[in-house]
């Protein structure tokens, strides 16, 4: 039971217009794992990452989640996975307070209250829990994402560049954050360009590019040089601007 | 940190009801679209004061002349309300945290429709009094039959109001494409709640109305479920 | 993908070819002319066919709309975007004409008819699908979101009819029902004969179209192939 991937795609390709902004990706995450997924602009990060939420459908490949196709059962498999990316998916003119309230009762929670709480003091934001999301530094907000990403305890959490625009002591207190949800044992999927970042959170790395992936290693025996040589010997060749990121 | 046991969703009527009643308390909290809408219906009804010189008002009467006035200050209003209800989603692409939580699509659709509603209800209780004060005509005295006839017609409105207007948030237009969307579809609706309205101000019996009123009442259950059916399909990406 | 090579256009265009010319023949000259409006009534062998495509053409267009995104294949988008155009160019047809007619018949271009109004809303459904579409961020967004108007327009053409029909009371229609018996025997063949031609020339229309753009999205498939090695 434990041994049954969370995760498993086989030949996941999208394709926009003329370009396959996803082709031909496996992938195979077992519970509690850590990914971090490397890549520069366009190399389908982003899509990816929409596909393995079930927010976009592939052209072609399939996709398991827990063991079974999201798209026979979405309910299930949106109850189990959560996403955090550079958008923050609040509601500025809400309260800190309101928008986990809201986005609990969304996923059911019948103490949506206490939960919304909870949260915001294991963020650091019970302080500012009143006050409109709108009048958050960018780091702080994207505290109160992560604290709305958690809200149904997911097993899974999708990262889309969670880091950027955070400022260095924002970014390494939200590091910190994330540190914390991968030890309660969820599986963590990171897309960011940071390479240190990516080492520093995840077991395991791979580096996408021009939609497939270009290689794949262990953090433990990979150290920031070789990662380096490797990624810049992969995406040697950036692809035209303005592709799907 | 972890929460006791996995939840196991909303359900249809709670997850629209928690929708709708986040689109109003951030409404009520900046008035945005309401203060907008007012303003615009505002607007409209001076127009049309200037349109039609005192002489043409008092020769046609309320009867004539309001049902009309007041159908186009509601659509317009709306349409302008109905699209900023897509809007608040784009800022920070919340909607991709609604399209994530486990709800049927159907209910995102009723739970915005329900607060479009509501917001354009709020509105025509503004403009009604204000259309009596312009068009000198007694709104105490049909105040009943008013209320049935303007409510009846606006969920018609909300319901393909919030429909295409989502529509059109997906290709990224506003107003203008809602507009050209809504007004040949509701067609049927505005037709049949000029009517009515007009009959209310005849002060004639309602019962005279009561076909209008059952096509609007049978487009307002069609279009509910052929946009509960739809929906998944417009927000997909 | 295979089934529009499979579709029959060839046939279907030679026998539109033709037949057409005889329904000209049949319109203008085998018909006999009309006592009281003269030679105008003969724009009713164009008219009404055209009338009555564009409507079928709207089944056509839910049917292919429910299709598409039950199945999500791309033919039924195919379909759906062919009967749209289409059904707008005879649309168009039917607005043209009708005012022609209604100019020497009523004295007036254009009445708030019951068929004449409807028809006007739904050239304005039409060409707000194909606005939709052009706006569109991709193809499959275009399918999708055409196909949810699609069905919406089916469903509301019935009742704008209705609507406006009590709206504006009934006004004389020369087709109608219980009038039909009034027609000359030669009228009528005339009629028939050039319902059956028109709707072959939708069929041909649809069946080309819907081929090109099977025939170009292959092509777009191709060049995606060898744009890669």
């Amino acid at each position: 039971m434990t041994d049954e991937p969370i995760l498993e795609a086989r030949g996941l390709t999208k394709r926009f217009g003329s370009i396959a902004a996803v082709d031909g990706i496996d992938l195979e995450l077992r519970r509690g794992e850590s990914l971090a997924v490397f890549g520069p602009n366009g190399a389908g990060k982003t899509t990816l990452t929409r596909i393995l939420t079930s927010t976009l459908r592939p052209t072609s490949g399939t996709l398991r989640i827990a063991g079974r196709d999201p798209r026979e059962d979405e309910l299930r498999s949106r109850r189990i996975l959560g996403l955090i990316s550079h958008q923050t998916f609040l509601y500025d003119d809400l309260s800190a307070r309101e928008n986990l309230v809201f986005f609990a009762r969304m996923h059911g929670l019948r103490d949506a209250r206490e939960r919304a709480d909870a949260l915001l003091a294991s963020v650091g934001l019970g302080e500012r829990a009143d006050d409109p999301a709108g009048t958050f530094s960018r780091g702080m907000q994207q505290r109160l994402a992560l604290a709305r990403c958690l809200v149904h305890d997911p097993e899974i959490v999708f990262l889309d560049e969670p880091f950027t625009g955070l400022d260095p002591h924002a970014a390494s207190l939200f590091r910190a954050a994330l540190g914390r949800i991968r030890s309660e044992g969820r599986t963590l999927f990171l897309v960011t360009h940071s390479l240190a970042e990516g080492l520093e959170l995840c077991e395991r790395w791979t580096i996408l590019s021009a939609g497939r992936i270009a290689a794949r290693g262990r953090s433990e025996e990979t150290d920031r040089a070789a990662l380096e040589r490797e990624y810049f010997l992969r995406v040697g060749k950036p692809r035209s601007p303005g592709a799907v990121a | 940190m972890r929460a006791p046991g996995a939840p196991a969703g909303p359900g249809f009527l709670r997850g629209a009801l928690a929708v709708a009643a986040k689109d109003l308390r951030l409404e009520w909290r900046t008035l945005e679209a309401l203060s907008a809408m007012a303003l615009f219906s505002l607007i409209v009804l001076v127009v049309f004061n200037f349109a039609f010189d005192l002489s043409t008002v008092r020769r046609l009467g309320a009867a004539r002349l309001v049902p009309g006035v007041l159908w186009i200050t509601f659509s317009f209003s709306g349409i302008v309300g109905f699209a900023r209800s897509f809007q608040i989603e784009r800022r920070r692409d919340s909607l991709t945290a609604l399209l994530l939580a486990p709800v049927d699509r159907g209910a995102l659709f009723a739970g915005k429709a329900l607060a479009n509603l509501a917001a354009l209800l709020a509105l025509e209780a503004l403009v009604l009094p204000l259309s009596a004060v312009f068009f000198d005509y007694d709104l105490l005295a049909v105040l009943g039959p008013m209320l049935l006839v303007v409510g009846l017609h606006t969920i018609g409105l909300a319901e393909l109001g919030t429909l295409f207007a989502a529509v059109a948030a997906r290709v990224g237009r506003g107003e203008a494409l809602l507009a050209t969307l809504l007004f040949p579809a509701a067609s049927p609706v505005l037709i049949a709640a000029v009517r009515c309205t007009s009959a209310v101000l005849d002060g004639s019996d309602l019962a005279s109305a009561s076909r209008w009123m059952l096509v609007t009442a049978g487009f307002d259950g069609l279009f509910f479920f052929v946009a509960l059916l739809t929906f998944e399909h417009v927000l997909e990406d | 993908m295979k089934a529009a090579g499979r579709l029959p256009c060839p046939a279907l265009l030679l026998a539109t070819a033709a037949l057409m010319p005889a329904a000209l023949w049949m319109a203008f000259v085998y018909a006999p002319e009309e006592k009281v409006m003269g030679p105008v009534q003969r724009i009713f062998y164009f008219h009404v066919p055209s009338a009555a495509v564009t409507f079928a053409s709207v089944l056509v267009l839910a049917v292919a709309s429910v299709a598409h995104l039950t199945t999500r294949r791309r033919i039924w988008d195919h379909v759906a975007l062919a009967a749209t155009e289409i059904g707008l160019v005879f649309c168009t047809i039917v607005l043209v004409t009708g005012p022609i007619w209604a100019k020497s018949a009523w004295g007036a271009w254009w009445t708030w008819e019951a068929r004449l109004t409807t028809t006007l809303v739904l050239w304005l459904l039409l060409a707000a699908i194909l606005m939709v579409r052009g706006y569109a961020e991709s193809r499959e967004q275009a399918a999708r979101l055409a196909a949810v108007l699609g069905i919406v327009a089916a469903l509301d053409v019935p009742i704008v009819y209705k609507a406006v029909d009590w709206w504006r009371g009934q006004h004389p229609v020369v087709f109608g029902r219980g009038r039909e018996a009034a027609l000359a025997p030669g009228m009528l063949v005339a009629f028939l004969f050039c319902l059956v031609v028109f709707f072959l020339l939708y069929a041909s229309l649809l069946c080309l179209r819907v081929r090109l753009l099977d025939l170009r999205e292959r092509a777009r498939d191709l060049s995606d192939l060898l744009g890669e090695r």
